[in-house]
């Protein structure tokens, strides 16, 4: 069943099929895994959330969603390390063992497949979360890799505590029932202690954070596309202010917070939008969207220089942009 | 959307869903809207689908159109949900073209789904500035690949809108062109 849910996996359009990026992360996955690199088969998946999961038939799925969120190769390899500890403990199916009636075995396969509606994922993982001493042993064989490989194990903790923070920044969320990854477990508060003490014990490692820049930058702004469209603004800026501090100086993540905070448009989020969209276009190197959230705010603020000016620059540099037509209508509407 | 289908599909099973014939013709649609039809459709009534009117030609799996009758400032453009996990995408008054497209994109993009954006381009309706916009979506739940087409204007404050969807070999092609008439015969009573 699990070779079935694969197969489907590897023709579904969610999959990210570029060749650089898949043999790097099974690089990376193989780093890990060492002899049992022939064993894990890594499948891309362009879903905007945090998640990364590894099947009993050593299907593993990594989600866009994760890589946009990991700083460095370090923070990706803690995640893939802790799947791989589970897999190496056979703690799946183990689980798998303990589910009795046929619908709870379809729903908990469904849960290694492409999961059809991303509500329903978190409460499935939930009813199929593993055990605390699980999750403890995946993380010590998930550090021991980590260190093994030569990647710095403090990262791991760094992980925990970043989700931690975006998710706690959603009004009135509750991080357990909202990500799939807190619902399978333990708070992420003791995870962070628990790691922190491992990472005391493996000291020493690299992060390997320009090496993971240069392979994931070609897909950065679609996959900033997906987390602005998901329309959960407190977690974004949370996000994608702490990208904002790793990577100072990336207009990429400065367009994206800019974008989320005009999209919101709260009190004094226009300001915030275009003071980080004027920093975005002062680096340079911007999306051209920049430019057109910028004139949609002079526009907005009756000013006409402005807005022609950054529209003008949108239409330049975005020549076959879906909504060119829009903006001219915009523009003469200012009066060319 | 994958709630409003499921809904739909329950409801019939439960008795709760009438289905209603649309003739050609003009039609109105809540109290200021009208659009003209050509052709007949169906109307799929069941409660808690969400503020739209929903017709269909193949039925509501294959092919919607949504008809947004007035949306008022604050109101979701879905059935609205509650609990944290799942965002409502709420209509602003003040809202400009492309945000309202992105308020449609949120809706459609709720469950996982693939959206693009193909074409954003401003529409008079019979003297009220609008607009209207074509999409492409990969559908999560199935990995269909769906096109479609929305229309949309803001008059008095509230939203008026169509929006369409059908699979993009063969049912998009087949209606597209009785959509188009709907969406661009859309009038607001000032």
């Amino acid at each position: 069943m699990m070779d079935r849910e694969e197969r489907k996996l590897r023709r579904s359009p969610f999959v990210i099929r570029d060749r650089a990026l898949n043999d790097y992360l099974q690089g990376i996955a193989c780093r890990l895994a060492g002899d049992h690199c022939p064993d894990v088969r890594v499948h891309v998946v362009n879903t905007p959330l945090f998640n990364a999961s590894m099947a009993p038939n050593g299907m593993m799925q990594i989600w866009s969603g994760l890589l946009l969120r990991a700083e460095n190769e370090a923070q990706l390899a803690a995640v893939i390390g802790h799947e791989i500890g589970h897999y190496l403990e056979k703690h799946t199916l183990e689980r798998l063992r303990d589910v009795k009636s046929a619908s709870a075995f379809g729903q908990f396969i469904g849960l290694f497949g492409l999961v059809g509606a991303l509500g329903q994922l978190a409460m499935l993982a939930g009813m199929f979360s593993f055990s605390r001493e699980q999750e403890r042993r995946a993380d010590v064989i998930g550090v021991s890799l980590m260190h093994r490989a030569g990647y710095d194990p403090a990262e791991a903790a760094k992980v925990w505590t970043n989700l931690l923070q975006e998710l706690r920044a959603r009004p009135g969320g509750d991080p357990t029932a909202n990500s799939p990854m807190f619902a399978t477990h333990p708070p992420a508060a003791e995870r962070s202690e628990t790691l922190n003490k491992l990472a005391a014990e493996f000291s020493g490692g690299e992060t390997r954070k320009d090496a993971w820049q240069e392979k994931v930058r070609p897909f950065r702004r679609e996959w900033l596309k997906e987390e602005i469209r998901r329309g959960q603004h407190e977690e974004s800026i949370a996000l994608l202010t702490r990208l904002n501090a790793a990577d100072a100086g990336e207009p990429d993540y400065l367009h994206a917070r800019g974008e989320v905070y005009r999209l919101r448009a709260g009190a004094g989020d226009t300001d915030l939008a275009l003071a980080d969209f004027q920093a975005a276009a002062a680096l340079g190197g911007e999306p051209p969207e920049t430019h057109r959230g910028m004139g949609i705010i002079y526009r907005a603020r009756k000013q006409p220089d402005a807005a022609r000016a950054s529209f003008r620059r949108y239409l330049e540099t975005a020549p076959s942009a879906p909504d060119q037509a829009m903006i001219k209508s915009y523009m003469e509407d200012l009066g060319i | 959307m994958k709630k409003l289908l499921l809904t739909v599909a329950l409801l019939a099973l439960s008795g709760c869903v009438s289905v209603a014939k649309i003739e050609s013709g003009d039609k109105t649609v809540g109290e200021r809207m009208s659009v003209h039809i050509d052709g007949a459709w169906n109307h799929v009534n069941a409660p808690g689908i969400g503020p739209a009117e929903l017709w269909t030609m193949e039925g509501t799996p294959v092919d919607q159109l949504l008809i947004y009758s007035v949306l008022k400032d604050g109101q979701a453009v879905h059935a609205e949900s509650s609990g944290s996990d799942n965002k409502n995408f709420t209509f602003r008054s003040n809202m400009q073209p492309d945000e309202i497209a992105g308020l449609f994109e949120g809706m459609l993009t709720r469950d996982g789904s693939r959206y693009r954006l193909v074409k954003l381009e401003p529409v008079d309706y019979s003297g009220l500035k609008g607009f209207r916009f074509e999409y492409s979506l990969v559908r999560k739940i199935d990995n269909v690949q769906l096109s479609g087409v929305g229309y949309g204007a803001v008059s008095r404050n509230e939203l008026f809108a169509v929006l369409y969807m059908a699979p993009r070999l063969v049912f998009y092609p087949r209606h597209i062109a009785r959509v188009e008439h709907i969406g661009r015969s859309m009038r607001v009573r000032p």
